[in-house]
């Protein structure tokens, strides 16, 4: 389920509308292979969330795979947002509507005639995705709802993902490593003292570090955010949807 | 049963898929925490908190020339109020920009420069600028206060059929000509920044301030400082890329995307079919929304007024029907055919004389002269009627202009 290195970790110069969604929906008037690889690369990270919606929602495993195969090669390969609706605003809302659709109109008919080989585009682990979906606890909640936490997983997981891919690239796998739990702990649980022993470096310098960590992960989480909704008035938003969808 | 892990923050069982073994929802709220020590070189920018239009009350301290009344939008870029100038005794519409806006280099040196560019845009169709500065570091302008609808509220209401569409873009394609003469670029062409008063005269605002505030925007990375990319639907592909390197051919494909929308009532995503495919429109007009929404700017109508006329042109051709606007038509069309008008005093001689000769034919036949009496009677009585019926319809016609309506469906 790891997506490949990303380019939503720019820095101060980076504009909101180089993000990916804003530039799918601004090429929705043109066939732009920026585009099509910005809406790929979506698709890559988020493609487990309507896998589990899919499989919630009482296919079998082989149905959900085929099912999920069809739609996603559908999706790139037919640009299908040529809708005018002014709710496009949040990717998430977005796939979930589309899925929606091909379900109840699509997918009986194209069932039969399915085309076997698979989205070129993407590569979905799909025995993997079943392996992950099986360990799930159980829970009472809609699909919609488990949709909109598999999505907050999605977004957390890629957004460690460059996190930690920026700290092995300036060699600092280990410290990333090492520091990692705070960015979910308190100060109590992660007594700093304990890290500076483990790292060989004094209290200060990991008080630092992990400031910086923080940062960071803060930095990159709005720069996804912000890549898949249209607005940035709409990242805050996103944020506190997702958290009460964890929370609920 | 396996103990699950605990998150040692709050305590609660780690999902079994959690991301890098981190509790999803603690790394949540870590997000949305803002940084204790902001600005320390860091590439995580701070986000600002989000723009709240003050209270028209809160407004009054730093306008003491105006008496604020109402606020009327927000979103776009700032918030709108409509104000008064009692000095002039007139309605203002009082314009400002998020503070977030006014901070980075050479911001106020700009936008006095843009304001100033803007000024000079005295256009019927133009939204005038009166005043501009910084009041407590918010960008402000005064403007001309327009009472109407914006495009997109009649659009929504359902107000619009195809030929008012017709009326409206040659207005625009005047106001867009002129302001392309002064060097200025309105950058943000979209239904909501074309008004319409109540006279039906088409008025488009917020020139040149998508520049002034795009840069800022630019400068500050990701902020919640406006929905720029609200209008990512209108703007043309080079826009896209860059921004603030367009010419006045990007406000040409922007005035496609809006003329296409309010013609078949969608945006055209994708490969859209023509205009003529989806409402009952000219097929003329499909060649016009396609050349002014071509990718390559070297490709569209090069210059506005271009457009206005190649529409104008198409209007006047294909006026089979009389005009149907029911408000008096814009400026720029033609004017409608005169109703017919035919004097009184042409009609009323003819009405005397027929009357005369009826009662003279009346009483040559009552006398008992009944051969020619009967023809006399008959042709004259006859003009009579038909004067008299005459007469009254353009009695009754002449109410009609007075009242605006008929007075009867017959007239």
């Amino acid at each position: 389920m790891n997506s490949s290195g990303s380019t939503a970790a720019e820095g101060p110069g980076a504009r909101f509308l180089t993000t990916h969604w804003s530039v799918v929906l601004a090429a929705g008037r043109s066939d732009s292979t920026r585009a099509q690889s910005a809406l790929a690369r979506l698709c890559q990270t988020y493609w487990y969330p309507l896998y589990a919606y899919v499989r919630r929602r009482g296919h079998s495993p082989h149905d959900a795979q085929d099912l999920t195969q069809e739609f996603f090669a559908r999706l790139l390969e037919h640009h299908s947002l040529a809708s005018a609706d002014p709710n496009r605003g949040r990717f998430r809302s977005f796939l979930l509507s589309s899925l929606n659709h091909f379900l109840a109109h699509e997918w009986q008919k194209v069932r039969a005639q399915k085309r076997g080989g698979g989205c070129q585009l993407l590569s979905l682990d799909l025995a993997l995705a079943e392996q992950r979906y099986d360990r799930e606890l159980a829970d009472n909640a809609t699909p919609d709802k488990l949709f909109d936490k598999h999505w907050a997983g999605a977004l957390l997981e890629e957004v460690l993902n460059q996190l930690e891919a920026e700290y092995q690239q300036a060699g600092k796998a280990e410290l990333f490593a090492a520091l990692k739990q705070t960015l979910t702990g308190t100060r109590e649980s992660q007594p700093y003292a304990v890290l500076a022993a483990r790292l060989g470096m004094n209290e200060a310098a990991i008080k630092v570090a992990v400031h910086r960590l923080r940062k960071r992960y803060r930095g990159l989480l709005r720069a996804e955010i912000a890549n898949v909704v249209a607005d940035p008035e709409q990242a805050d938003d996103e944020l506190r949807h997702l958290f009460a969808a964890l929370a609920g | 049963m396996d103990t699950m892990p605990l998150c040692p923050s709050c305590n609660r069982p780690l999902p079994p898929n959690a991301p890098k073994g981190l509790c999803p929802e603690c790394l949540l709220k870590a997000g949305l925490q803002t940084d204790a020590q902001p600005g320390a070189g860091d590439p995580a920018q701070p986000k600002p908190p989000p723009f709240v239009p003050p209270r028209p009350e809160e407004l009054a301290r730093h306008f003491p020339q105006l008496e604020i009344l109402e606020l009327i939008g927000r979103g776009g870029m700032g918030a709108v109020y409509k104000a008064r100038q009692p000095s002039l005794d007139r309605l203002v519409a009082l314009k400002i920009l998020p503070p977030g806006v006014a901070g980075g280099a050479g911001f106020a040196e700009r936008f006095t420069r843009e304001a100033r560019a803007l000024a000079r845009l005295s256009h019927p169709n133009i939204v005038a600028v009166y005043d501009f500065g910084q009041a407590a570091g918010m960008p402000f302008f005064v403007m001309e206060y327009v009472d109407g609808p914006n495009l997109r509220e009649l659009e929504r209401g359902g107000k619009l059929n195809p030929r008012e569409a017709m009326q409206i873009i040659p207005q625009i394609c005047q106001a867009l000509q002129f302001a392309h003469d002064e060097g200025i670029v309105h950058r943000d062409i979209k239904p909501e920044n074309i008004l319409l008063d109540k006279k039906g005269r088409v008025k488009i605002a917020d020139f040149g301030i998508a520049k002034l505030v795009g840069q800022a925007v630019s400068d500050a990375a990701l902020t919640g400082a406006g929905d720029v990319v609200g209008t990512l639907h209108y703007m043309a592909p080079e826009q896209v890329e860059k921004p603030l390197a367009v010419d006045h051919r990007a406000d040409i494909f922007s005035l496609g995307v809006v003329f296409y929308e309010l013609l078949t009532g969608e945006l055209p995503l994708g490969k859209f079919a023509p205009p003529s495919q989806m409402a009952q429109v000219d097929v003329r007009l499909d060649e016009v929304v396609v050349r002014a929404l071509q990718k390559e700017p070297a490709r569209r109508y090069q210059h506005v007024s271009d457009l206005g006329t190649d529409v104008q042109n198409i209007t006047a051709a294909g006026s089979a029907n009389p005009p149907l606007l029911s408000q008096p038509p814009a400026p720029a069309m033609p004017p409608a055919p005169p109703p017919e008008e035919t004097s009184d005093c042409r009609i009323l001689p003819a009405f005397l004389l027929a009357f005369i000769f009826g009662i003279f034919g009346a009483h040559r036949f009552y006398v008992g002269k009944t051969g020619t009496a009967f023809l006399q009677l008959f042709t004259f009585g006859g003009l009579g009627i038909w004067a008299t019926v005459d007469w009254i319809l353009i009695v009754c016609r002449a109410f009609k202009d007075k009242k605006g309506r008929r007075i009867a469906k017959w007239t």
